[in-house]
């Protein structure tokens, strides 16, 4: 065949050429390259494992047999489940700001820019595959630990949930390490993406109860959104999904004769503080992509 | 065509057409640019530049490194927004309607854009997909394109295991997945071997002739863009300062040189080119650290004989005599008082003597 085969007039489908529908598709297409990107480098995600279960092993091991002692828990591996969950999902999300320096390293951001995929594309397909790896590093995270002997009050509705949660804020974390990426083009600033989750961790109630922390810190974990995604997971965790309605101390009974149920508080909040984290991360890593993609 | 009403975007677009000086509005132009700038702070990368590039052109930017080259290529594809002045490509404006405008090209920047993660099927059906080709035709397009480039065999390998060729002209292949009607090239050949030079040679050629693609090339190598381009601009210090076709531009310096090393400090080099600029049939003379003296004239065998006996009678020793042809690097060096230096032409010495591609 020749050249001229090749470079007939330009046919695409017109009809597919813009608006939100084609920003999603060219987004699922760069969300499968994001995702094959990881399979291919699985020594990058190795520490996406390593790292949190050892520190679910360490912290249990070092704390639990104190535990109930010091502040009232009795099953501190499950305690610890939602912070090893969110350790992962973190260190996972964050790598994308990585992955986005260096294609801009390579030229390959700027051939993306290239094309007339939506800007947008760009960074919703990262948030996409986030999504996607949290929920398998989350997973690994529920298997170890189930496996460990952590249980899970919810059982399997529960189990999902937590993924689900694990996945929305896998997403969310990205929008740090997209934000980092486009403001510096530097893979060693995107790299402290994931360190930054550490404050997070670490200012939220994730190795002892809100309840034993001092009154400064725990006016800093109340306003903290980690506080509440981790508190969520755990209330599936180790108190089960579905609570009883009660009034006056009753418990109401439903028409069909069964109690009626409602999920832990801590749940609702989880979502909320997801929504709002999920705002911020994506909101500022779009004005990042929109003053690099216009910058003068 | 919608009839839907028009947005605000529409209405900026249309005013600024309106406001556009009308040369700029020439519909029949692939390219067309008018008093383009780019600065970076204090830096004037790009200072004024006017272009006009015709449909089945392959139109040269000639300059060396930092000359403004890549940044006009990057403001007229979308990549840079021009510090002032406007640019259209494919009839539509850069800035207005951008993406129009990058659906209409198709770009090979100086580094191949590549994701070595990928193989290389998966790379031009990923750029296939973000380019809107139908979803029935993308398979046989990525693999006719990966014949072009002859690339089949290594089709299903990852990019990080081609050679520099290889990647190149697989980021070649990614530019043409969407049949573009105009390609910019920034530097194709850069760090290629001679023979994927060539190579890449003719594909230009052959796209240029068969389908009347028209291309952007940016290089700072004159036998490229004596061998490819129908019109080359010279860049320097971001504003073009010859401008025209490479036999035209040949035909503004002299029919031959002749070049000649004086023994001596600049002020001997000095004397040199006064003692030999009023001899008759020369037309300049030009002195050079690395080439030395370079005496432009409508007739060499004549003037030889003469720049031998004035050199003699001044005294000045010499060495190094040689008569050529007119080459680009001479209307280089005329145009901008300094030759593409030798870094700058480093690729081009592995490049064989003979010519280009048919």
């Amino acid at each position: 065949m020749s050249a001229a085969q090749a470079s007939g007039p330009p046919q695409t489908s017109a009809s597919q050429e813009s608006g939100p529908l084609r920003v999603l598709t060219d987004a699922r297409y760069l969300a499968v390259r994001a995702i094959r990107e990881s399979v291919r480098q699985p020594g990058v995600e190795i520490t996406n494992v390593f790292i949190p279960l050892f520190f679910l092993a360490v912290s249990t091991g070092a704390i639990a047999n104190f535990s109930e002692r010091g502040f009232g828990v009795e099953n501190y591996l499950a305690f610890q489940l939602p912070v090893a969950v969110l350790q992962a999902v973190a260190g996972s999300s964050a790598a994308s700001g990585i992955a986005i320096v260096l294609d801009m390293e390579r030229g390959y951001f700027d051939k993306l820019l290239l094309t007339p995929a939506s800007r947008w594309s760009i960074i919703i397909g990262r948030v996409w595959a986030d999504a996607v790896r949290a929920i398998f590093f989350a997973s690994i995270m529920l298997i170890a630990a189930l496996v460990a002997g952590s249980g899970m009050a919810s059982g399997v509705p529960g189990a999902i949930l937590i993924l689900v949660i694990a996945g929305l804020f896998g997403g969310a974390y990205s929008g740090i390490g997209i934000f980092i990426a486009m403001r510096t083009g530097n893979a060693q600033a995107a790299q402290a993406g994931f360190l930054l989750f550490f404050p997070l961790l670490f200012m939220a109630p994730a190795f002892a109860p809100l309840a034993v922390f001092d009154d400064w810190l725990r006016i800093i974990a109340t306003i903290n959104p980690v506080t509440y995604i981790m508190e969520g997971m755990r209330g599936l965790v180790m108190e089960g999904y579905a609570w009883p309605v009660t009034e006056g101390g009753q418990i109401v009974f439903g028409e069909d004769g069964l109690p009626k149920t409602k999920p832990p508080p801590a749940l609702h909040w989880a979502f909320v503080s997801l929504a709002g984290f999920s705002v911020f991360t994506l909101t500022i890593a779009a004005l990042a992509l929109r003053a690099r993609t216009r910058a003068d | 065509m919608s009839s839907r009403p028009p947005t605000i975007a529409d209405r900026l677009r249309d005013e600024l057409i309106a406001a556009a000086p009308q040369h700029d509005r020439d519909a029949s132009l692939a390219i067309q640019a008018s008093g383009l700038v780019k600065h970076f702070g204090e830096i004037h990368a790009v200072n004024g530049i006017d272009l006009r590039v015709r449909p089945g052109q392959v139109f040269g930017f000639l300059g060396q490194n930092g000359s403004g080259k890549t940044t006009t290529v990057r403001m007229l594809t979308t990549l840079l927004r021009p510090t002032a002045g406007e640019a259209t490509v494919a009839g539509f404006n850069v800035l207005v309607d951008d993406r129009q405008v990058r659906r209409a090209i198709g770009v090979a920047l100086q580094e191949a854009g590549l994701d070595i993660l990928q193989t290389g099927r998966e790379l031009l059906r990923l750029q296939s997909r973000l380019y809107n080709v139908p979803r029935g035709e993308i398979e046989d397009r990525v693999s006719h394109l990966l014949d072009v480039v002859d690339l089949s065999e290594d089709a299903d390998r990852r990019i990080g295991g081609y050679s520099g060729g290889m990647q190149r002209r697989l980021d070649l292949a990614s530019a043409l997945v969407h049949s573009p009607s105009i390609i910019f090239l920034d530097e194709p050949t850069t760090g290629l071997d001679p023979i994927s030079r060539q190579n890449l040679w003719d594909y230009i050629v052959r796209l240029n002739r068969e389908d009347g693609v028209t291309f952007f090339l940016t290089t700072q190598y004159l036998e490229e863009a004596d061998q490819l381009c129908d019109e080359i601009a010279i860049l320097d210090a971001g504003e073009i300062v010859q401008q025209g076709t490479p036999d035209g531009l040949k035909s503004t310096v002299s029919a031959d040189v002749i070049y000649v090393q004086v023994d001596g400090d600049e002020e001997a080099q000095q004397l040199a080119v006064g003692a030999l600029l009023p001899l008759p049939n020369i037309e300049d003379a030009r002195w050079d650290f690395n080439e030395g003296i370079a005496i432009y004239t409508r007739s060499g065998h004549d003037t030889l004989p003469l720049v031998v006996r004035t050199l003699d009678d001044h005294e000045l020793a010499f060495s190094n005599l040689r008569l050529a042809r007119a080459t680009l690097d001479d209307v280089f060096f005329k145009a901008t008082g300094h030759r593409i230096e030798p870094g700058d032409q480093a690729g081009q010495s592995a490049q064989p003597a003979q010519g280009g591609p048919a």
